[in-house]
């Protein structure tokens, strides 16, 4: 039985004129009662506002034709806000009170339900979701995976049939977006929840979605089940953006331009390849004859491959920071968050710190950045003691930073004000100045930015700003903060070419991130940051075949083939290099 | 040791309310003596002995100084102990200044028990009463306000790395604070815009259409809008034990009121000192208010006796 129809709906918002402005335009589908449909496409294509046409609540205003209806009955006639539940993107902005507990209610108070009642609801609830624990806490001391799990927790309560998601995980690290995924997996199964998700992160959500739907400029471009998807993507445009987007099975499937359904989780990934290129690993052990030669020649190609990182480190040049033994701590009574934290970035390379939530990779980098003062160790930026840099002269010519919450940059009213302001800070002209923020923006591709509010831009635009802006500066090392968060496939690889250019100018990329995909792909080193310290240091092929949790999924699904495969590409190139031979 | 706490919210506001008006109006030295250790004793349970020793120098300067003004401006009374500046500093004058002080130092002690006992949860259920709505609206405010406060810090720290403003002069510093306080303004309303959403999205504000139609006719625009009533959800529960407590304080409220306006309670510094007078009415106001002041303290005590003896037990 089918719980929503949407039939011809076209949208265009109020300033939108001609024909191209449609938001949406002829969109159609329909979801049955039960069914986890997961929406996908580029940011810009229209998954917003078509959820939030979803729920008339939300809608935004603007011309809109074609109709909806909800179990049946036209939306509009609908008369309960608690049947269809939405959960937005900013977890921060969906709580309304300051007690967990209040939260909760809050919905059921707008219904109209005795206290009794709403007692046992929200105690129901806040079972299902585990989150008694914080029942009674403020919610602004909760963690951010916490307060998007408190939102939909604050919906659920309601009652909903029909729950609508707006890249609810865009906010959060990995680990929470995971958990938060698998409770919208425990509700689609064991309460029959019909969910509409829009997701730019597929690689956990695409496994267990009945259907998918991929919008493109506000039109439904395919619509099929998870393990179609790869080659209709393919039949309609082999180098589609989305294709980057995909879970790394189906890239390393369609890399091969398999046919047919393809695999969707990591197990499915490394069954195919067992099936089809075992060989390849056996012919290396034959090759090699007996055990005792495996490891000697590993132990080998260990040995050069470590000279050969002497090698290349000492090409990388000049060092451009460098922290020694450093120690810090928030407060004189607080534990320490930085236990001897040693290492250092050299021009030219990108150095990637990963690591879990709250084990201080940020603290690392505000020490580094000069915002936090470490209470034991040195450290240095371009070979001076940072306590010696006197004023803002640490951040000119010489050091930015980049923070995960990059509309934090952004103080004025218009973009272009904002680039301004800086050009003043180096002496330029009043009458250059405006002049020369555009040719910047121009050579950035984000000329039709600069007269938006810094609110107005997209999470990807607004990144590409925030560095454009940090770079004016001239930087010779870059911070990056989380860069990859909230980011689809698409900015991402923008990202990885900007850094790429950063590099060839000879600046230090210094990123903390989560995102073991961003840095298998991009660094030049990366380090493993945990309790407080810096383990492992090493390039990325050999520090995440080391690594049996902490890797990339590609390499999950390569490593009994070739462990120290641990990019998509590289995976498809080494199958193609075994089918050549 | 959080044992009081735990009263209703109206219980308590019953409690601190009919205690501190009764040691504001009173004059009597037994009353207020009696406000005065109860009140301490039950700071020192609430806050620890600790907190209360630490603080004891604070309020006996305070009482000094307020004990000791009195007599210096007040000439009144009949008995003087000395001149100064040719003005009589009298007997009756010294003791109104310390009652004075007694009930500055009581009232001072009450409130700082009640900021520690009425937590905001407890205060917005009582603004509920008042006002359904205006309770929201300061929860809000409450979720908002940490919110904010996070966000300037981190745009101050950002703008920091910007190397904009960031010298040490006076107007350099204003100019960086005012700069990142004005960028707040958009902000909060962005901010504001969403929560409304989210707000809508549950239903908030929502008109339940009952379409009335008339039998016969077909009169669509005859829709009848009413508003749904919101109810107002606490996790506070009115036990018999909270019903007690405002018995017990409504009562001692009224036998001091009315004893200090009829019954011999009352008592008079001025032009001479009046005399306290035992009798039956009088003993019972001593003995009601007393144990109303003592009673936070006695519970926090059996509460925690009650749990070593249950620890020893185990």
């Amino acid at each position: 039985m089918e719980i929503l129809r949407v039939e011809n709906l076209s949208f265009r918002y109020p300033n939108g004129e001609g024909e191209s402005d449609f938001a949406l335009s002829d969109i159609n589908f329909s979801v049955s009662r039960g069914e986890f449909v997961v929406l996908c496409g580029v940011s810009g294509c229209g998954k917003t506002t078509l959820l939030r046409l979803i729920k008339k609540e939300c809608a935004p205003a603007g011309e809109k034709s074609g109709r909806i209806f909800y179990n049946g009955v036209p939306l509009e006639d609908t008369e309960n806000a608690g049947e269809i539940g939405f959960v937005g993107q900013n977890p921060e902005c969906g709580i309304v009170t300051d007690k967990v507990w209040h939260e909760l209610a809050f919905g059921l108070e707008n219904m109209g339900l005795s206290t009794d009642a709403i007692r046992r609801r929200v105690g129901e609830t806040a079972s299902f979701f585990g989150i008694q624990s914080i029942f009674r806490k403020k919610t602004d001391e909760l963690s951010g995976g916490q307060k998007q799990l408190l939102n939909l927790a604050s919906v659920m309560v309601m009652g909903p049939k029909l729950l609508l998601l707006d890249e609810p995980t865009s906010r959060l690290d990995p680990i929470a977006a995971a958990d938060f995924i698998s409770t919208l997996q425990k509700l689609n199964r064991e309460t029959g929840l019909s969910i509409i998700l829009s997701e730019h992160r597929l690689e956990e959500v695409l496994p267990t979605a009945d259907r998918v739907i991929l919008m493109e400029n506000g039109k439904i471009l395919i619509c099929d089940a998870p393990r179609k998807i790869g080659e209709r993507l393919a039949e309609e445009n082999s180098r589609h953006p989305m294709m980057r987007a995909m879970p790394s099975a189906v890239r390393i499937y369609r890399g091969l331009d398999m046919r047919g359904e393809s695999p969707l989780t990591v197990r499915e990934g490394r069954d195919f390849l067992l099936n089809n290129f075992s060989g390849a690993a056996r012919s290396d052990k034959d090759f090699c004859g007996g055990e005792a030669k495996e490891i000697k020649e590993a132990k080998e190609k260990e040995s050069e491959r470590t000279a050969e990182n002497k090698k290349s480190r000492r090409d990388f040049g000049v060092l451009a920071a460098e922290m020694k033994n450093v120690w810090f701590r928030y407060g004189r009574a607080l534990p320490d968050v930085l236990r001897g934290v040693s290492f250092d970035v050299r021009r030219g390379e990108a150095f990637c710190i990963l690591g879990g939530n709250g084990v201080g990779k940020t603290t690392a980098l505000n020490v580094l950045a000069g915002l936090d003062r470490a209470y034991r160790g040195s450290v240095s930026v371009n070979g001076k003691r940072i306590s010696e840099y006197r004023g803002a002269s640490l951040y000119r010519e010489n050091l930015a930073y980049l923070p995960q919450d990059t509309s934090a940059l952004f103080v004025k009213d218009t973009v272009i004000e904002d680039l301004c302001e800086i050009f003043s800070m180096a002496g330029v002209k009043k009458s250059d100045r405006e002049a020369l923020a555009a040719e910047l923006a121009k050579k950035a591709g984000l000329s039709h930015l600069l007269r938006r509010h810094p609110y107005d831009v997209s999470g990807g635009e607004m990144q590409r700003l925030a560095l454009c802006k940090v770079l004016i500066s001239k930087p010779k090392i870059l911070l990056l903060d989380e860069p990859t968060i909230g980011l689809d496939a698409f900015s991402k690889d923008e990202l990885r070419n900007i850094i790429k250019g950063l590099k060839s100018d000879g600046v230090a990329v210094l990123a903390v991130t989560h995102d073991a995909e961003f840095a298998a792909e991009c660094a030049d080193r990366c380090a493993l940051f945990f309790d407080g310290e810096i383990l492992s240091v090493a390039e990325p092929s050999l520090f995440f075949s080391e690594n049996n949790f902490y890797t990339t999924a590609a390499n999950r699904i390569a490593r009994d083939i070739w462990k120290d495969a641990v990019t998509c590409g590289e995976v498809v190139r080494r199958c193609k290099e075994y089918c050549g031979s | 040791m959080k044992a009081f706490k735990n009263f209703h919210p109206v219980s308590l506001a019953v409690y601190f309310l009919s205690v501190l008006t009764v040691l504001m109006f009173t004059k009597n030295p037994v009353l207020q003596a009696e406000a005065l250790v109860g009140a301490a004793l039950f700071l020192g349970a609430l806050q620890g002995v600790g907190t209360l020793l630490s603080d004891a120098p604070f309020y006996l300067a305070l009482f000094a100084m307020t004990a000791l003004t009195n007599p210096l401006f007040s000439h009144n009374g009949v008995t003087p102990l000395f001149f100064m500046n040719g003005n009589p500093v009298t007997l009756e004058a010294l003791l109104y200044g310390v009652s004075l002080a007694a009930t500055v130092i009581g009232a001072l002690i009450l409130c700082r028990c009640f900021c520690d006992v009425m937590t905001s949860d407890k205060i917005l259920y009582l603004a509920m009463a008042a006002s359904p709505k205006f309770s929201l609206v300061l929860s809000m405010a409450l979720r908002f306000i940490p919110m904010l406060v996070k966000r300037f810090h981190r745009v101050e720290r950002a703008q920091r790395t910007m190397g904009l403003y960031s010298g040490k002069s006076v107007s350099d510093r204003v100019k960086f604070h005012v700069r990142v306080f004005l960028s707040m303004i958009p902000w909060t309303l962005e901010n504001a815009m969403e929560t409304s959403a989210s707000m809508r999205a549950r239903g908030y504000g929502k008109y339940i259409k009952r379409a009335e139609k008339i039998k016969n006719g077909k009169n669509v625009k005859n829709v009848k809008c009413e508003k749904k009533k919101r109810t107002n959800f606490s996790l506070f529960k009115f036990t018999p034990r909270d019903a007690a407590l405002i018995f017990v304080c409504l009562l001692s409220f009224g036998i001091s009121l009315l004893g200090e306006a009829f019954f011999s309670v009352g008592f008079e510094y001025y032009p001479r000192l009046g005399a306290l007078r035992l009798t039956a009415w009088s003993a019972a106001v001593y003995a009601v208010f007393g144990a109303v002041t003592f009673m936070p303290f006695l519970i926090e005590v059996k509460e925690a006796l009650v749990w070593k003896y249950c620890v020893s037990k185990i």
